[in-house]
């Protein structure tokens, strides 16, 4: 996360100098305080590393979600809400290390891609036709951007940098974490508790694909298309129903109430604790794998289908459990896609669409106050229907 | 300043602030306690017995979030030319500790925020153009008094100690602080004493890492935190390092079934949501009246705020086979350390507020003012400090955009992107506290239709910020079955199980939805919304619900009871709405009486269906 962060960020190194403010800070008692900070430090990831990916224990349904929306970012995202202390935000902090590379302009702060820096700069007053082959391109890992429940909105869309407005006296614009997010994801942890008026600038901006800034006579616009993942706990709210739309999948997570899965998860998590480096280098294989496959499933996409028997069932099942809208079904097809990619397979079967219905259409039944049966169960019930009539015929 | 040594009592607390300091992994140490008990005093006199230089922060409850979080400190950056970043109180307790006094009482942003500041170890300080992370590792430390309401269950997940509650210091205890408070003890004892604790905590935290546990005893750690029915995964490992930190104290290099014990009374037993099943002593939960008598420490206190999450449904998951006799243990421990109504000891008792006057004096604000944003000019309070603060930092490059466009010079160049408008954390959403007659043969009936307007409401709740709760009167007294919540999840999990019949207490009911309205404006919400499910017709006294020897009131009472309740509650700026859906063969008026006193609307809704309930109350 930090190392995606600060490679997107354009004035360099912004945080080592914060980070410095601090210790000169703190500077005059530093040394006594020594033993309680370290004691602390060790205990939390001070060192920069986040939790492995592949050593999470369990929680299944949000791994796939969040792997299968780096093979498609159209699926649209992922919320995933549960119990408290689950590992939500664990998963997605760790998802970076994970992530394929992508390519983007040269030290473009808006992550474009070729035709996205082409077009950007054609919009610009008085442009110059740019030759493409003159753009230049570098390889970044795909960016994961964390939006704090604290941020303001001129953070989130962008504003004018106020450094150099009162060194040079220049209007220039800073991007913010919209323009970071581009083409990567953009994490939303507590996404339940999100102000108001920040969930309404960001159902604008992923509606559009674009965020537009107008601030000091300066316009900006650039395109923000992300992976939007939150995560949060039920019981602290509910999320805004316009948001919850918004997401392609949601994963639900509960407690794991395994004694021997808990005593692994407790197990890693003090090795973790006690000696990050080493315990990563423990799951480095297996990260790599997981990474190398993910990558390969991303290269098979395209040329995974999908027969209609199949697409039938689908929009069977979305009639059926009488979901409103075609974004279900569009959902449902790109997902079952991705699964299919991911499991190596060139042809989308019923069994794809099993594993990754309740993800895809949970949050879109229209809800009954007074439904007993949690949704999860009616998406299966409506499945083993349609799939039973499709063995029948 | 009280040293943490001088502090006589509380030994508990004292046990858990030492784990702390120890291994501040553990995240932190939550203390509810009543008034005075000397709670403060002690979270204060933490600070003396950790690693001298260490950061000991008090949190203000009016924090606002930039205050919290950090940002740009525009004095001094307009002084210096050069962006000047000013850390939040958050990053200020980084490597030390956070304290905050009447923790319940903290606004739900600042919670957030500490909340997401504890799961990265950093703050995001995503601000006003600024985007920097500064460290914010640090222990949090809270105190409450749980007559002022709960913490959120959120932060409580992040925090790995929480001290069961102590309603009162013993006799003994408060002589004693009453002695060193009048300075009758020799300061170079206390300063003795003091470097005596330090250096006992230097040692145990040099033991901490060459302490073990074994495989077992973690896993029977884990199988209680099951069977007591704790949520999440991250218990788990607070309970394996307060054993571990207690075992450190003592100087042992292997945890043994004391440092078990303590881990479980400490971290576990305060989040149980149901009893530990066994097999004699299956279910049978004493009703809350019944007070236990006080041992000196952790002794009662009634009523839950956690779920009563009908310990039946889940609770014959799964009865495992662990090592017998480290599982015979944890039972053990369970049941001699916990008084025997284990789901009434509460982080917070919803009982009574005495705390009217702080209530009101909230009130008066309309909610408070946490920051300024941007906003149209005639759309709000205008913020001015942080309007011209906007605008500083552009006066050079305005000046000169005017002087180029000719432009007639100006001392001070205000656009309107610089207008910032005043925020207030004012929920200004209404709370429907819906009150519901469980007795009588009807009951069934108005508990299906309450239920489905409970969760009809919720439904839309987000849009409005409303809350809803919902509270029960059958029996001898009436009981808040649902707290006030905005979540859909919770509401269908508390109103599962409704148990109806017996007497009606309207009296009580009315008393309990005006006790809840009160200790609901501290937190931010300005309009309350009763909606009475009844006939109207009570037939238990206030004062019998409280005491089951009064003596019964006559008919006159009653009724001069409810109009009495009823007026003040009007008085108090309640709104009100009398459902009543029975057949009114019998009825003599009641309902509608009521809802005059209550200066409310009278519907008469026979077999109302869930969705009338709901426009009846949203039309008001």
């Amino acid at each position: 996360m930090t190392q995606t962060e600060s490679s997107a960020r354009k004035p360099a190194a912004k945080k080592p100098v914060a980070r410095k403010t601090t210790a000169a800070k703190a500077g005059s008692s530093v040394a006594k305080a020594a033993p309680a900070k370290a004691a602390a430090a060790s205990a939390k990831k001070k060192s920069g590393l986040a939790f492995p990916f592949t050593a999470i224990v369990g929680q299944e349904e949000m791994k796939l979600s969040l792997i299968l929306n780096i093979i498609d970012p159209r699926i649209g995202g992922v919320l995933v809400m549960g119990h408290r202390g689950t590992g939500k935000s664990t998963t997605v902090r760790a998802l970076a290390e994970v992530l394929p590379m992508i390519d983007r302009v040269k030290d473009d702060i808006y992550n474009r891609t070729t035709e996205q820096y082409l077009e950007g700069e054609a919009d610009k007053k008085g442009a110059v036709k740019i030759d493409p082959a003159s753009v230049k391109l570098e390889k970044i890992p795909v960016p994961v951007v964390d939006l704090p429940l604290g941020a303001t909105e001129d953070r989130v869309c962008g504003t004018i940098d106020i450094e150099q407005a009162l060194t040079s006296g220049v209007k220039a614009f800073e991007p913010g974490l919209l323009a970071q997010a581009n083409r990567g994801f953009l994490y939303i942890d507590e996404v339940n508790l999100l102000d108001d008026h920040l969930v309404d600038v960001l159902l604008d901006v992923a509606a559009s694909g674009k965020n537009v800034v107008e601030r000091e006579g300066i316009s900006i616009r650039h395109p923000a298309r992300f992976v939007l993942v939150g995560s949060g706990n039920p019981e602290e709210g509910e999320l805004r129903p316009q948001l919850l739309d918004r997401f392609g999948l949601h994963a639900r997570i509960i407690t794991i109430n395994d004694v021997a899965k808990r005593v692994d998860i407790v197990k890693r998590r003090r090795d973790f604790d006690e000696d990050p480096e080493a315990f990563m280098k423990k799951f480095n294989n297996e990260q790599v794998k997981l990474q190398k496959k993910i990558q390969k499933a991303k290269t098979l996409l395209p040329s995974v289908s999908m027969s209609d028997e199949v697409l039938t069932d689908i929009a069977k099942l979305c009639m059926n459990l009488g979901i409103d809208g075609h974004r279900g079904e569009l959902t449902i097809t790109r997902t079952a896609h991705a699964h299919a990619a991911f499991m190596g397979q060139k042809e989308v079967t019923m069994k794809h669409v099993k594993d990754v219905a309740g993800l895809c259409l949970r949050h879109r039944l229209r809800k009954d106050p007074l439904e007993t049966l949690d949704a999860g169960e009616k998406i299966e019930r409506e499945l083993a229907k349609v799939l039973g009539e499709a063995e029948a015929v | 300043m009280i040293a943490f040594t001088d502090i006589v009592g509380m030994d508990l607390a004292k046990k858990a602030l030492m784990l702390l300091a120890i291994d501040p992994a553990l995240g932190g140490v939550v203390i509810p306690s009543a008034v005075g008990s000397g709670k403060s005093t002690l979270a204060r006199a933490f600070a003396g017995i950790l690693p001298e230089g260490t950061p000991f922060v008090e949190l203000p409850l009016n924090v606002t979030e930039d205050r919290l979080i950090g940002g740009v400190d525009l004095e001094a950056t307009l002084a210096s030319g050069v962006r000047v970043v000013q850390h939040g109180v958050l990053s200020k307790a980084d490597g030390g500790v956070l304290y905050v006094d009447s923790l319940s009482l903290l606004d739900s942003s600042a919670i957030s925020h500490i909340m997401d500041a504890m799961s990265r170890g950093e703050v995001l300080v995503e601000r006003e153009g600024l985007s920097e992370v500064h460290p914010a590792d640090f222990m949090l430390v809270g105190t409450y008094d749980p007559t002022d309401g709960e913490v959120r269950m959120g932060l409580l997940d992040r925090i790995g100690i929480i001290v069961p509650f102590t309603a009162q210091n013993d006799y003994r205890a408060r002589k004693e602080v009453v002695n060193i408070v009048t300075g009758s003890r020799d300061p170079e004892d206390v300063r003795d004493e003091l470097r005596m604790m330090a250096g006992f905590l230097d040692a145990a935290r040099e033991m901490l890492p060459k302490v073990g546990i074994t495989p077992e005893q973690v896993q029977a750690l884990i199988q209680t935190a099951i069977s007591l029915g704790v949520e999440g995964n991250r218990v788990d490992v607070f309970t394996v390092r307060a054993a571990l930190a207690s075992a450190a104290l003592n100087q042992r290099s292997d945890v043994d079934d004391e440092d078990m014990k303590l881990a479980i009374k400490l971290v576990l037993i305060p989040r149980a949501t149901r009893m530990p099943e066994r097999e004699e002593s299956a279910e049978d939960m004493p009703p809350p009246e019944e007070e236990p008598p006080p041992p000196d420490e952790e002794s009662e206190e009634e009523d839950d705020s956690q779920q009563p999450d009908s310990p039946d449904a889940d609770a014959e998951e799964e009865q495992e086979e662990t090592p017998d006799m480290i599982e015979e243990l944890m039972m053990e421990a369970i049941e001699t350390e916990l008084p025997d109504n284990i789901l009434n000891i509460s982080l917070a008792s919803k009982k009574k507020s005495t705390s009217g006057s702080r209530g009101e004096a909230l009130n008066n604000k309309r909610g408070r003012f946490v920051r300024a944003q941007p906003g149209e000019m005639r759309s709000g309070k205008v913020a001015l400090i942080p309007t011209l603060i906007s605008a500083a930092p552009w006066q050079e490059a305005r000046k000169r955009d005017q002087k180029m466009a000719g432009r007639q010079k100006t001392a001070l160049l205000i656009s309107k992107d610089d207008v910032k408008i005043k925020r207030f954390r004012d929920k200004s959403g209404t709370l429907f506290i819906f009150m519901v007659d469980a007795s009588g043969s009807m009951a069934l009936n108005r508990m299906r239709q309450a239920k489905g307007a409970v969760a009809s409401l919720l439904q839309n709740a987000y849009v409005h910020r409303d809350q809803v709760a919902l509270i029960s009167f059958r029996g001898k007294q009436a009981q808040v079955l649902l707290p006030p919540s905005q979540s859909v999840d919770r509401a269908k999990r508390e109103l599962d199980v409704l148990p109806t019949g017996g007497g009606t207490p309207l009296a009580s009911a009315l008393y309990l939805g005006w006790e809840t309205a009160k200790q609901a404006r501290t937190k931010g919400i300005t309009q309350v919304m009763f909606v009475l499910i009844t006939d109207g017709r009570g037939n238990i006294g206030l004062q019998s619900s409280f005491d089951p020897n009064a003596e019964k009131p006559s008919k006159e009472e009653l009724e001069k009871e409810i109009e009495a309740l009823s007026l003040s509650i009007q008085a108090d700026g309640v709104a009100a709405t009398v459902i009543d859906t029975q057949m009114n063969y019998l009825s003599r008026g009641e309902a509608p009486k009521l809802a005059q006193h209550l200066g409310g609307r009278y519907l008469y809704l026979p077999n109302a269906k869930a969705e009338q309930i709901v426009d009846a109350a949203l039309s008001f």
